[in-house]
């Protein structure tokens, strides 16, 4: 138990210079409200916590296991609608549909990891992305999720904690950086656990890892299943945050890409690389949101995006975070 | 008997890579497989280890019929193998590297770091401790791939070329280490091997393949004159000629 407690809140193996640098971004991230007063640079710091949270979970198996997973957004989606439609039919409160979230977007994880994890590399690549999308022409499609024209959840007339409604942007900016922590804290102990361990070790070369003892197709099953349920915590916010949801808006395709986007960028496999990658990416695209306006669907962003991949694919495939490592190795000897 | 191997047939197609062996390797012992290239040396050690399913015939391991089941499932009951050419875990340090390997026996971190680190001080591993595998010396990686292996606590540790590439001192040391290695944890070894001096210095009892055959089998010295394996190494011609 005390081991699981160390595990869990210690960075004692990390260097000197990450613990500092973690310290001050954590800093920043509390007294952040307090200096910017606009409403706009308060919502490009939630939106950028949100993705610095989903990228924490798809870190899981697309950093340390490996496999490109580019469908996270149906596992958001499962979150945002199982609050979305708990709060709108039983007035479930919030804290108890996170868990039935997760849990059915970690259940669907585990049905088509099962045939899924047959293919290999960029096939398994392809099949992730067309799960998602099939999901999210079902959720269009079916009456009972509200269709194309989505969830709207009522108004509360008084701000409170179990349906987690609040005036102001403050409250949910601690509220995301609540849940951002909790999950940079499971991942702390993932890192460092067996199956931490051996996620890295498929990554890495699945025939040595099958010959540790580590059955490889197990593992990635249940990296992928993990995966699922925290992508889900992400959606479950921004059901309460934007308190409309419909399919285009959290299960669409841009989603799933910008959030392997953040996390590739950064340093996939690294525990900093979702948190630069979104930290550079986000305030991006908000930016490109407004200075393209309309034309941003015309996939003028995803040009942008395809060009940052293909540098940081050929130049340095450990992302932001492994620039920052060769630096610092250069310079120790 | 540690391991049986009985009537094993590996085919690719039409190719038949294991042309019906058979072999025993006693407990305690040092094993060793030798044949030029493409003799089916690895099909075989493929085969024992889970990574390919035998066409036919049979492995037995401490008594146990093991045929056709999965690498790791083969791992977890005391077989470890190293692979030819180099495969380290190029993105875990060395003792990481070494720690996955112990996650074959433990679940727990501490125990697995404390064995890590036992076998990092067997090995002479502790300096490296640290740092990446691919940015070590070939010998350096060879010795993080022993010691991943060891972590395992194989009863049988079957080694794929572990001294290609290797200089003849390098050679030497890793003969020496494996000897250590064997007396003091209780191990069998399994190598393979092209190289004639390396395998004749270190096994007690060679096999000899050929064209996906055995063709001899017994000590070192005796099958070194066998007119088959001269003859499987070297070409009819030069057995012919030697025995004029």
């Amino acid at each position: 138990m005390r081991q699981l407690l160390i595990d869990i809140f210690s960075f004692e193996d990390r260097p000197r210079y990450e613990r500092i640098g973690f310290l001050i971004f954590i800093i920043i991230v509390i007294i952040f409200p307090w200096i910017v007063k606009s409403a706009y640079g308060r919502a490009v710091m939630i939106k950028f916590l949100l993705f610095a949270l989903f990228g924490l979970g798809w870190n899981l198996i697309g950093g340390y296991g490996g496999q490109v997973d580019l469908g996270q957004a149906k596992n958001v989606g499962f979150g945002a609608y199982a609050t979305g439609l708990m709060m709108l039919w039983w007035g479930v409160p919030f804290w108890i549909t996170v868990p039935v979230g997760m849990i059915i977007a970690a259940a669907e994880s585990f049905g088509v990891a099962y045939p899924m994890f047959r293919l290999k590399g960029h096939y398994f690549a392809i099949a992730t992305l067309c799960v998602a999308l099939v999901w999210k022409e079902l959720f269009v499609f079916w009456d009972w999720t509200g269709g194309a024209r989505g969830v709207e959840i009522p108004i509360r007339s008084t701000p409170d904690f179990i349906y987690m409604q609040f005036g102001s942007p403050i409250h949910y900016h601690y509220f995301i950086f609540f849940l951002f922590i909790t999950q940079l804290l499971f991942m702390n102990w993932f890192r460092k656990s067996k199956l931490g361990y051996e996620c890295q070790a498929v990554r890495d070369n699945e025939d040595v890892a099958a010959s540790l003892g580590i059955n490889v197709y197990r593992t990635k099953v249940i990296a992928y299943t993990i995966t699922g349920g925290l992508g889900a915590v992400g959606g479950s916010f921004m059901t309460v945050y934007y308190l409309y949801i419909d399919p285009d808006f959290v299960m669409p395709l841009d989603l799933s890409i910008l959030i392997a986007m953040t996390v590739m960028v950064g340093g996939a496999g690294s525990m900093w690389g979702p948190i630069i990658g979104s930290a550079l990416l986000i305030p991006l695209d908000m930016y490109l949101g407004a200075w393209l306006g309309a034309k941003k669907r015309l996939g003028i962003d995803f040009m942008i995006y395809a060009v940052i991949m293909m540098v940081i694919a050929a130049r340095e495939p450990k992302g932001i975070w492994g620039i920052i490592e060769r630096v610092r190795k250069k310079r120790v000897g | 008997m540690l391991l049986e191997v009985k009537n094993l047939v590996k085919e690719f197609g039409g190719v038949v890579a294991n042309a019906d062996i058979s072999l025993e390797v006693e407990e305690g012992r040092i094993m060793g497989l030798i044949g030029p290239n493409g003799a089916g040396k690895t099909t075989l050690f493929n085969c024992i280890a889970g990574y390919y399913r035998p066409t036919r015939g049979k492995v037995f391991f401490n008594g146990e019929e093991i045929t056709g089941w999965p690498a790791h499932r083969v791992a977890k009951i005391g077989i470890a193998r190293t692979f030819q050419g180099m495969k380290t875990l190029p993105n875990l340090t060395v003792e990481e590297n070494v720690m996955v390997g112990a996650f074959c026996q433990t679940s727990d971190r501490q125990v697995a770091r404390r064995i890590a680190n036992e076998i990092m001080e067997l090995l002479n591993l502790r300096d490296e401790a640290s740092a990446l595998p691919t940015e070590l010396p070939i010998a350096i990686q060879k010795r993080i791939e022993l010691g991943r292996a060891l972590a395992t606590k194989p009863k049988l540790l079957m080694l794929d070329e572990i001294a290609a590439g290797l200089n003849p001192i390098e050679t030497k040391e890793i003969i020496q280490t494996l000897k250590r290695i064997k007396e003091e944890k209780g191990l069998t070894l399994f190598l393979t091997e092209h190289i004639m001096e390396f395998i004749m210095s270190i096994s007690e009892v060679i096999t000899v393949m050929a064209a996906g055959r055995k063709i001899a089998e017994g000590p070192p010295e005796l099958v070194a004159k066998e007119e088959k394996v001269i003859e499987a190494y070297l070409g009819e011609r030069y057995a012919k000629g030697r025995s004029d």
